[in-house]
């Protein structure tokens, strides 16, 4: 066996279909995107090679600007708000028990099996200020005013929400998974030594999910850099561009406003912004280690 | 050292073969197929019409029936995608080989590009002479004299009201701005929406825009916006009339709440379920009339105006916004292009897309349909065509599709903003004028 490992051309046999889908379905595709990101090409017809123009105008975008600070506010909303969260709740499940146990787990994770079109049109139905479910609340309570939640100033925070929301459960899977793997004779020291629930929590718990809590953290910030779906379908991006996030915006670019160069630029630009925070995240982890 | 490159060659060419047979798969899928000594043809239609049961979409699904019928040996797949996708998989189509008979769009913002690839077949205009196409129809769908498309309908901007609503309100039709004003402020009273109002989409408010400046620059609207859209300058005093008139209507309270991120459904429902007034759209939506999931006494007294004459503007009450939009071509690269063509002139014939497009209610065709009146119209219907015919100018393509795609997506995401008073109306129209450079 071990001899056949050490064979090169078993070897190759083996590795060349993982090279051959990385180069045809990642390398090539890159390679295409920064060759198309230094033209004018519309998608049809011929592309001229325009140099860095396609970059320079970028940097002057205030559009792309407002999209990559969503994205970046998406982000910081996903650390701050939904995974405090979401570890918190897989404590406390863990802690439950019992068929209780299952069941919270099943309804935290249903959002994330519902389609993101039906997530996105329900969203719409509730915020809707005419027969949306929030203004009904509001007005039992006597509230009387219809409430735009996607109005112009409010609309970026609502998305954030459905988002937040959206994610939740997968973030809170993952952080369930890693506290049932702590080894529970920890528990039972840390009790016998007269540990409070958040002394266990904080010095027990929070230390041995790290690794965990940096895979967590890095996907999540990834998932808001490459936000786009439930964007799409609950605002458009609108109004106004208020909630326009930049994986939107590359598909309002190259598909609408056929600038498939442009697009392909504004795309080049995004993964080097998802390997630099991919970098600095893992810097930050490796640092607390 | 020759066994090496053996392999090498070996590789490379079981490599080739792979990639040309993938290829060849793909270009069977996407394009028309001429088998065997018997001629059977296969014509590819791409469609943005999905509804095959109604409206325009059992129209169009009607005549490829018939040609079928008619054909033997003619085989005609349809696929259908609402707008959106649609424009999307035609950009993907162009790079990679069109259906035979695609959808398009006679306007400068879509045509544009798509002429410059050359992706569509010439058309011979002499063709036509007998298809009772209504003058300058063609023009959108022509570059430098040649024809690539032919028009499907006419598209009329209008105000859908509810007839029994105003009646029973005591409310009547306003005759100037200043009155549709007041007349909105009373509807408000009553509790209603005054206006459902697709300001999601962006575009429906660019047509209710370019009805304004209808209003605003009489004649004058085309040459008005092609001298802005060529100079990026937007400070004409008749657009920023117009934008002004459009915000005053928004800060009116003419729209339902929250109108800039509601969609075409959603404010189609606010009008058909009673909760709106009145609905701004094209005349396309005139099929309301026959659309049973409409509740009786609602459908049965839908109607329909312009947007009334403005103090000191140029146009009069019948110098209207209306276009020639959407229609179909062939593709340039059609392996079936004659038999393309054949079908494109029969779903033309007279009494094809114009006459059963007049039975099914489906609004206005860019053909003659003054042969097809049968008594059994709605009187929405009869009262959209009047417009038409007592028109006495047409506006022609919309203010967001006379321009670059850069300047449509612009203004169809700007427009929000200035209507709900976010972006003052000097920085939109800056911002249409960069669009354009």
């Amino acid at each position: 066996m071990e001899k056949l490992y050490s064979n090169k051309k078993v070897i190759f046999t083996l590795v060349f279909p993982g090279i051959l889908i990385f180069l045809c379905a990642i390398l090539f595709p890159i390679c295409l995107s920064v060759y198309y990101g230094f033209t004018d090409y519309s998608g049809m017809g011929k592309a001229s090679f325009i140099g860095m123009k396609n970059y320079e105008e970028l940097f002057r975008d205030s559009a792309f600007g407002r999209s990559l600070l969503n994205s970046l506010l998406l982000a910081v909303g996903f650390i701050a708000l939904q995974h405090p969260i979401a570890m918190i709740v897989a404590a406390v499940l863990d802690k439950l028990g019992g068929r209780g146990e299952g069941f919270f787990r099943c309804v935290y994770f249903i959002p994330n099996v519902i389609s993101v079109a039906v997530i996105a049109y329900l969203w719409k139905f509730i915020y809707n200020p005419d027969f949306g479910l929030l203004n009904s609340l509001l007005h039992l309570f006597g509230h009387q005013e219809k409430v735009n939640f996607l109005s112009q100033d409010t609309a970026i925070w609502s998305v954030l929400l459905v988002l937040i929301w959206h994610g939740f459960g997968w973030g809170m899977l993952i952080y369930y998974t890693g506290i049932k793997n702590i080894d529970p004779t920890l528990y039972e020291a840390s009790s016998i030594d007269g540990a409070g629930v958040g002394q266990t929590f904080l010095y027990i718990t929070l230390p041995l999910m790290k690794p965990v809590i940096q895979i967590n953290v890095t996907m999540a910030v990834i998932s808001a850099l490459k936000q786009m779906e439930t964007v799409y379908l609950l605002t458009g991006g609108g109004p106004g561009g208020s909630t326009q996030f930049a994986a939107n915006y590359l598909y309002q670019q190259a598909f609408k406003s056929f600038r498939y160069g442009y697009g392909n630029a504004i795309g080049v630009l995004f993964i080097i912004i998802c390997v630099l925070v991919t970098v600095f995240m893992n810097k930050i982890f490796k640092e607390n280690d | 050292m020759n066994r090496k490159l053996t392999r090498l060659f070996a590789v490379v060419s079981a490599a080739a073969m792979l990639a040309s047979g993938c290829g060849s798969a793909a270009s069977s899928d996407n394009t028309a197929q001429v088998k065997g000594a018997n001629k059977e043809v296969t014509i590819k239609v791409f469609s943005n019409l999905p509804d095959r049961k109604n409206g325009q979409g059992l129209v169009e699904q009607t005549i490829i029936d018939e040609y079928m019928a008619e054909n033997e040996g003619v085989k005609i797949e349809v696929e259908a995608l609402d707008e959106e996708a649609y424009k999307t998989k035609f950009k993907a189509y162009a790079m990679d080989g069109m259906p035979d008979v695609v959808s398009i769009w006679g306007q400068p913002s879509f045509l544009d590009e798509v002429l410059d690839a050359g992706v569509l077949a010439e058309l011979n205009e002499a063709d036509y002479a007998d298809y009772g196409f209504i003058s300058g129809s063609l023009e959108g769908f022509k570059k430098d004299g040649k024809l690539y498309g032919l028009p499907r309908n006419t598209d009329v901007q209008v105000i859908y009201y509810n007839q029994k609503l105003f009646d029973d309100n005591g409310w009547s039709v306003p005759a100037s701005y200043d009155d549709f004003i007041a007349l909105c402020s009373d509807i408000q009273a009553a509790g209603i929406t005054p206006v459902a109002m697709d300001g999601g989409d962006g575009w429906p408010m660019c047509t209710f825009l370019t009805d304004i400046l209808a209003k605003v620059a009489g004649t004058d609207y085309a040459s008005i916006v092609a001298k802005a859209i060529s100079s990026g300058d937007f400070t004409a005093p008749e657009i920023r009339k117009s934008v002004e008139i459009l915000k005053e209507c928004a800060d009116a309270g003419m729209f339902q709440t929250g109108f800039d991120s509601q969609d075409y459904g959603t404010a189609m429902n606010l009008f058909t379920n009673g909760q709106a007034a009145m609905f701004a759209m094209g005349s396309w939506e005139c099929s309301m009339a026959k659309n049973e999931d409409i509740a009786e006494d609602i459908r049965n007294n839908i109607r329909a105006f312009n947007f009334p004459v403005v103090d000191g503007g140029k146009g009069g009450d019948h110098d209207i916004a209306a276009w020639n939009g959407g229609g179909y071509a062939v593709s340039a690269s059609s392996p079936v292009k004659d038999e393309a063509i054949k079908f494109l002139n029969y779903m033309y014939q007279p009494t094809k897309l114009s006459k059963y497009g007049w039975e099914n209610g489906v609004g206005m065709s860019a053909q003659d349909q003054s042969d097809y009146l049968s008594g059994d119209e709605s009187a929405l219907q009869l009262q959209v065509m009047d417009m038409v015919n007592d028109a006495t100018s047409v506006s022609g393509t919309p203010i967001n599709d006379c321009g670059p795609a850069t300047f449509k997506t612009c203004i169809e995401s700007e427009i929000q903003g200035v209507a709900n008073g976010s972006t003052s109306i000097d920085d939109f129209l800056a911002r249409l004028g960069e669009a354009c450079k």
